[in-house]
């Protein structure tokens, strides 16, 4: 079996965390370096909806609470990258939930 | 109506008929290989001045007086200019100037819609004694996020999409509206046409094989006309790429002294309704 891309994973973990139901509405959620190790996240959703306001949450290896924010009016959220292994977490909303690692994140 | 506006009209008419007959089946490519990743990742463009069912002859194109991004976000144009860089085109018959450009992945990692326009150098279609202009819109969509596809991008001549042309399936109807200085062309003259060839981005060249035959000439390019509001309509019976293209629809008439047919066109890549590996569906 060929082994799942980055890609493929982040979409799967989009799918997996959406209710059946609302599939059509799932979110679409990517993450990737800028200047000076700040990681900008857009998220989004298919239909058009805005994601502003929805929560992010960075998360450490033992999935311990580093950082929370907001998605802006831009449909983003900026941090600067924390040390070591991390995974951002998009909460958007009715289990619209998106993960993405650190190893998947990149200029 | 005088001799003289009759006489006027009567040339007017021959001539402008002569540059839309001359002007058939030249298609101005603007291909990538997919207009809809799931994530932003680096670019390849082919520039192509050709014939896209027929896979050449391809014709020498000038490098290209504007070749710009609107980016996803729609706040701002980027000139891709930089990118360009000529390659020459191995085609059937042929091999021409054509271009290449490599978008870097810092300009397509953004969520939803980004618009590439490429304003051509007028063509010499020097056996006819005219210049040919193709006004060329690709769009193309990062995770699924739409964006900005139906807007108008205010060039002289264009095709504004009322379908999203990324997201078609074989078997599906794309419509979109004729647009002259912003504003609809009513019956405007338009050609559709299949890339019937492979691409080879890489090797900047066209596969030897035609994916269908053409059971006679008139099949090559099919000819219709926008209705009374500008709004053209055509069935996707193939997967691949269609190519639209709105014939001498500028206001722009001359270049250099002789008749310029500014055209416009747009691509609408199809994909096929493939069944899932765990459909249960046979195939």
């Amino acid at each position: 079996m060929k082994p799942l891309g980055p890609t493929r994973l982040i979409l799967m973990t989009a799918a997996l965390s959406c209710c059946q139901a609302a599939f059509a509405h799932g979110p679409v959620f990517d993450c990737y370096l800028e200047h000076d190790d700040q990681v900008k996240c857009e998220a989004g959703y298919p239909d058009g909806s805005s994601a502003v306001g929805r929560k992010i949450r960075v998360q450490d290896a033992r999935n311990k609470l580093l950082l929370e924010g907001s998605i802006g009016a831009d449909n983003t959220y900026t941090f600067q990258a924390p040390a070591g292994d991390y995974t951002v977490l998009f909460l958007g909303g009715d289990n619209h939930d998106a993960t993405i690692q650190s190893a998947d994140i990149s200029r | 109506m005088t001799f003289t506006r009759r006489l006027f009209q009567t040339l007017a008419g021959a001539t402008f008929g002569c540059v839309a007959c001359a002007a058939q089946a030249h298609f101005q490519m603007l291909y990538v290989e997919d207009t809809a990743p799931q994530r932003g990742d680096k670019l390849e463009f082919a520039l192509v001045f050709t014939h896209p069912f027929s896979g050449g002859p391809t014709l020498v194109m000038d490098k290209p007086r504007a070749f710009s991004q609107v980016s996803a976000h729609g706040s701002k144009t980027i000139d891709l200019r930089q990118y360009l860089r000529p390659v020459q085109w191995q085609s059937r018959d042929n091999q021409a100037t054509a271009y290449r450009a490599s978008i870097p992945r810092e300009l397509m990692r953004s969520l939803g819609d980004h618009i590439f326009v490429l304003e051509p150098e007028p063509y010499l279609e020097a056996e006819e004694g005219l210049y040919i202009q193709q006004f060329t819109k690709l769009i193309v969509n990062v995770g699924g996020v739409p964006g900005d596809w139906a807007e108008p991008q205010g060039l002289p001549v264009e095709i504004q999409p009322l379908s999203k042309p990324y997201a078609n399936w074989t078997g599906g109807v794309f419509r979109a509206v004729v647009l002259a200085d912003g504003k609809p062309v009513p019956f405007a003259e338009v050609e559709i046409e299949y890339l019937n060839h492979a691409v080879d981005i890489e090797q900047n060249s066209f596969g030897q094989a035609a994916y269908v035959t053409a059971p006679q000439a008139s099949f090559n390019a099919q000819s219709t006309y926008a209705d009374a509001q500008g709004i053209v309509t055509l069935g996707l019976p193939r997967a691949g790429w269609w190519g639209i293209a709105a014939l001498d629809i500028g206001a722009t008439k001359t270049h250099k002294g002789k008749p310029l047919s500014q055209d416009a066109v747009l691509w609408v890549q199809v994909r096929d309704m493939a069944p899932g590996k765990d459909s249960g569906i046979a195939h």
